[in-house]
């Protein structure tokens, strides 16, 4: 009887935790405000008025500030270095491109439509790069741009989603390939490292349990 | 007739519980994750409509998996409540020791054929691996799983890219996993022919004697040196329930084999 009571105990402790776990409600940082060049969450501020940089227009340079995954600092674009085609800062990526408003996004882009929320979600890309003129990811006015491609475009599907949370890196490389060691080493390093692990384990434990198998096979009882 | 207490008690009710409910929520997650993964493929989506489809697939992954991570903190509380600082070393404990990499070596050498088979205790390696594989699996995977399950959450402590990570160490674990479990746990514990058709050591609770005697003869010995092992056998159960047990097994096996196999079969047609 106390055996039983033992074990009915701990079912009922396991239900009850895990449905603990779940009642717990999931936080949300919806609309987390990325407002500054220098310190990006300043979500507890009321709102002076004061615009920054980008949300109003860029205008001009401090050389030493920078914004992450926008500009970098110390070395400012001069004027000339602006008038440089800066692909991932245009207005619109595709200006000047030739055929381009005959063609699909995946005749020019198959890289990125090997991805989760392509393959899996069945998202087009205008769900996410918004209509034309597709502007690259780190324009200024990009709903793409890292400042608020959080707010602006991961929280229409994602309720919630912060700008960390926007770092997810959506066009996801192929971990085990070799240029994934240079675009994101970790993901190249998890990927194989768990790889080792497994094939260490088979290496040892197939052959292992093949012998095995065989040996009692042939053992005279 | 059984009244012969031809068996040896090897695992309390308790313990056996713990197992049931790992190779229930295995089972659930192995298949719903697969569902999800090879969703693609008409395998995927068969397997998918079980749980109601892809999103609901995951639902049941994601609750199944809070279960497990739950009952795993419960079993670390249970040995901690079980703990007995005098024998957490020995050959009672199921901690790795010296000996076990020897038996290991010589054990191989008895599969071919140049040496005496080694003198098991209670545990023997191979056992001590599996307890330990889903130690190290349950937390890989279970912090993977519980960054993607809460992601707004986990990003609060990790940068976004983090999320990328953890899908595929989680992906890659979960197949070291099945594939351990369907292939090598599951031939150990059912196809040799020491313990064909099934070792129902998990689920009666005990071991034929004549089978550990043979297997682990240095464990009987001690038992005998200690006094112990009087106490320590016990009757067969009835046939009804060994009925229950062999059905239930055999079960498992058949998903488990169904799942890999299907898994294999479906391999190329993925898209990641
Ligand atoms: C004719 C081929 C072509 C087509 C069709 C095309 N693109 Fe592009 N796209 C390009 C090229 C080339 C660039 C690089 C621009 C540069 O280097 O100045 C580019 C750049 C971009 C960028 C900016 C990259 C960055 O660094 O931020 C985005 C975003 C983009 N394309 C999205 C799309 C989407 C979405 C579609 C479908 C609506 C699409 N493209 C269709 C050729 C194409
Ligand atoms: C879920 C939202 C989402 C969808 C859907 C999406 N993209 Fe993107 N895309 C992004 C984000 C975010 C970036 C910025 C990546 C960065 O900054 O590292 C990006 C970057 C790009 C770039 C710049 C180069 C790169 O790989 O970083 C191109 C080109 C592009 N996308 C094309 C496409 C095309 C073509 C499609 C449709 C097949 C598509 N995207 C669908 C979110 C999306
Ligand atoms: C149009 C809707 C939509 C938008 C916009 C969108 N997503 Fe998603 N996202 C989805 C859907 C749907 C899924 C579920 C895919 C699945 O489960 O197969 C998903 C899945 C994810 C996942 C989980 C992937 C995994 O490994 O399980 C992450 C992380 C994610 N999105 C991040 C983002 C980020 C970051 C952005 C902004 C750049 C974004 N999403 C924009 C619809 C969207």
């Amino acid at each position: 009887m106390k055996r039983r009571n033992n074990t009915f105990t701990l079912i009922i402790s396991i239900l009850l935790l895990s449905g603990g776990f779940l009642l717990f409600p999931a936080k949300r940082f919806a609309q987390e405000e990325a407002a500054s060049k220098i310190m990006r969450y300043k979500q507890y501020e009321v709102s002076t008025g004061y615009y920054e940089e980008y949300e109003a227009k860029p205008g001009k340079q401090l050389p030493f500030v920078e914004i992450p995954g926008v500009r970098h600092g110390l070395f400012p674009y001069s004027p000339a270095a602006a008038s440089v085609r800066n692909p991932s800062r245009l207005a619109d990526a595709h200006q000047g491109i030739r055929f381009y408003d005959r063609r699909r996004c995946e005749d020019c882009h198959i890289e990125q439509t090997k991805n989760i929320h392509i393959t899996r979600a069945n998202l087009t890309c205008r769900q996410c790069h918004g209509g034309e003129p597709i502007a690259s990811s780190e324009h200024y006015f990009s709903p793409m741009n890292p400042i608020r491609r959080h707010a602006y475009v991961c929280s229409k599907c994602h309720e919630g989603a912060s700008a960390s949370y926007a770092g997810y890196v959506i066009h996801a490389p192929n971990p085990f390939s070799a240029s994934t060691l240079k675009s994101f080493p970790v993901l190249f390093y998890a990927a194989w490292i768990m790889v080792a692990i497994a094939v260490l384990t088979f290496v040892v434990f197939l052959p292992h349990t093949i012998l095995w198998g065989l040996r009692e096979l042939l053992l005279k009882k | 007739m059984m009244t012969n207490k031809n068996r040896i008690k090897r695992f309390t009710p308790v313990q056996r519980l713990f197992h049931v409910l790992l190779m229930l929520s295995f089972m659930v997650l192995g298949a719903s994750g697969l569902s999800r993964l090879y969703i693609n493929t008409g395998w995927g989506k068969w397997l998918a409509g079980l749980f109601g489809g892809y999103e609901s697939a995951l639902l049941v992954h994601t609750y199944t998996g809070i279960f497990l991570i739950t009952g795993f903190f419960v079993h670390i509380l249970y040995l901690m409540a079980k703990i007995n600082p005098k024998t957490i070393i020995g050959p009672d404990s199921l901690l790795p020791r010296g000996e076990d990499i020897k038996q290991f070596f010589s054990h191989i050498g008895w599969f071919l054929g140049f040496r005496e088979s080694p003198r098991f205790d209670r545990w023997g390696y191979w056992e001590k691996f599996d307890y330990w594989a889903v130690f190290w699996g349950m937390v890989i995977i279970g912090i993977t799983g519980l960054i993607m399950a809460y992601p707004l959450v986990a990003t609060r402590y990790m940068p976004g890219w983090g999320l990328n990570v953890a899908l595929w160490v989680h992906r890659i674990e979960a197949f070291l996993a099945m594939a351990h479990v369907f292939i090598i746990h599951f031939f150990i514990a059912h196809l040799r022919r020491h313990n064909f058709p099934m070792d129902r050591a998990m689920f009666e609770g005990s071991t034929d004697l004549e089978a550990v005697r043979s297997e682990k003869p240095a464990w009987i010995d001690r038992l005998k040196k200690q006094g112990d092992y009087e106490n320590l056998l016990v009757r067969e159960s009835q046939p009804q329930q060994k009925a229950i047990f062999f059905v239930f097994g055999y079960i498992m096996v058949a998903i488990g084999l169904f799942l890999i196999a299907g898994a294999l079969v479906n391999w190329q047609r993925v898209i990641w």
